[in-house]
């Protein structure tokens, strides 16, 4: 995390402690002047979380949620390497995909994109997977086509000059070089995702996450919300911290041109 | 021949999106309009957009509203970041758990908690994309701010002792990239997420008008809108954005 070198560590724990003390304080006393379904007081929040992990169809609504999000995610990087590598190794797509394509894709709406999937998928995980992919598919382009303009020709060159075969200088030069990159669109595309998928269950699918603070807000029952919301924060706070960042970080320290000094 | 190998492609890439749309008008005749309109209702649709009274009001409705809520994000994020420049041990406190906190959370949860907390309007749908909108001013600016030239401002202060003359005549310039950027994203993601906020309890702009079609399954005005957004976002790169690049561009 940051240094700040004019704060020593015991100032930084109090200021946090006590920031942290502030707000739970301005939260347990708003609770109490309004109704629950309002602002639910800590302890309703702790009960609805019991019951939200200790439920089967809660979990399996969870579960949900991670599958979408996971299937878009592999989707999407997957398309966006093929165009990415196309528009690389073809020249003639290079304008297409760089210039009409992807300007597209980064324009169009997220909520255009699954309004019209429910229309031609219906109700259906289809339509999730789809919209989250599609929002995306841009930023693996634009990610990954920063990788392979950032390929150092000389390196390219100099295995050329050791073996002829275009798919193993491809897999021994290309590929490593790149992994850096994946890892950051990776960790972009993990973020994104998140902040669509719920959006995209609550309006186009029947399972996951989306859908059920969606009958939450029906029933009024701001305990459940409340918990969803937090407990994604916390996730996807911990899955960056603990597995993209350092998945960054390795990977550019192995295979990146600055890292190897 | 470098040009004309671009121009080539670029020839190319018109004539494929040309190709897609004739695919499309020639699918859209074997389909029902519910699914899939041809493009020349849409471009109808669109055209009404802009210049039938009653869908001008939602796209003027979402225009604002997103101008406003990029501005004031703009404005609370900076004010953020300066706060945590300015107060080391709040640094620590903002950087570690109210930007990781703004940032993972999901934009959805915002509109919904708005539609419980507020009378819905104006204000709430600002309010959701405000929220929605700050992380990303938050970091940029952050960043910029941990980027500024120290010795920079020493040079300046050594030559004059008024603090708000260092700062308009050295930190802001050296801060404008940052500002821009954050300009840039905020502006992009307004359109593109934010809008959801028009989703829960709105009676105005495109995004209401685009669920409200879905529910009528009036696809053309679906797709009119989407494309809608998109020429606005175009429009607002090209023609607000790219100048005050162009304008404070690092000299």
């Amino acid at each position: 995390m940051g240094e700040v070198p004019s704060a020593p560590a015991r100032t930084k724990a109090f200021v946090a402690f006590g920031f942290c003390a502030v707000i739970a304080l301005a939260w347990v006393l708003a609770a109490g002047r309004v109704p629950a379904y309002i602002l639910p007081a800590p302890a309703e929040i702790g009960q609805a979380a019991l019951k939200f992990f200790g439920s089967a169809r809660q979990m399996a609504h969870l579960g949900a949620t991670l599958a979408h999000i996971g299937i878009s995610i592999a989707i999407a990087f997957a398309l966006g390497v093929l165009l990415a590598l196309a528009a690389h190794y073809a020249n003639w797509s290079a304008a297409t995909i760089h210039q009409r394509l992807s300007p597209f894709l980064n324009a169009f709406s997220g909520i255009g994109w699954t309004l019209l999937a429910v229309i031609w998928f219906g109700v259906s995980s289809a339509t999730v997977v789809f919209s989250i992919s599609v929002v995306l598919l841009p930023f693996a382009i634009v990610n990954l086509r920063e990788g392979l303009l950032a390929l150092d020709r000389e390196l390219i060159e100099m295995g050329a000059s050791f073996g002829r075969g275009r798919w193993r200088s491809f897999a021994a030069i290309v590929v490593p070089a790149l992994l850096p990159f994946a890892a950051a669109t990776l960790r972009i595309m993990f973020g994104v995702a998140w902040k669509v998928a719920l959006t995209a269950e609550l309006f186009g699918g029947s399972r996951g996450l989306g859908y059920m603070i969606n009958i939450a807000r029906q029933d009024y029952d701001t305990a459940t919300i409340f918990t969803v919301i937090l407990f994604i924060i916390c996730a996807v706070y911990l899955a960056d911290r603990s597995v993209f960042a350092p998945l960054e970080r390795h990977t550019s320290r192995h295979f990146g041109r600055t890292g190897a000094k | 021949m470098i040009r004309l190998r671009r121009s080539a492609g670029l020839w190319l890439a018109d004539g494929l999106v040309l190709a897609v749309v004739v695919v499309w008008a020639l699918g859209a005749q074997r389909l029902p309009e519910f699914v899939l309109p041809g493009p020349l209702a849409v471009a109808r649709r669109l055209f009404a957009l802009f210049s039938d009274p009653e869908f001008l009001y939602h796209t003027a409705a979402s225009t604002c509203r997103v101008l406003l809520s990029v501005v004031l994000a703009l404005v609370i994020g900076s004010g953020l970041a300066l706060l945590q420049r300015a107060v080391p041990a709040l640094d620590w406190v903002i950087r570690g758990g109210v930007q990781p906190f703004l940032n993972s959370f999901p934009s959805i949860g915002w509109a919904i908690l708005a539609a419980i907390w507020f009378t819905p309007g104006h204000g709430s749908i600002v309010f959701v994309q405000v929220a929605i909108l700050i992380p990303f001013c938050l970091i940029n600016v952050g960043e910029g701010l941990r980027q500024i030239d120290r010795e920079a401002l020493e040079m300046a202060a050594s030559f004059t002792r008024r603090r708000s003359r260092i700062a308009f005549l050295v930190g802001l310039p050296l801060l404008m990239p940052y500002l821009l950027g954050a300009l840039r994203i905020s502006y992009g993601v307004a359109w593109k997420i934010s809008l959801v906020a028009e989703l829960l309890g709105s009676t105005s702009g495109l995004g209401y008008l685009m669920l409200r079609a879905q529910g009528s399954a009036d696809m053309t005005t679906v797709i009119a809108a989407c494309f809608a957004i998109v020429a606005l976002f175009v429009a607002g790169e090209r023609l607000l954005l790219d100048p005050l690049a162009r304008r404070f561009a690092p000299r």
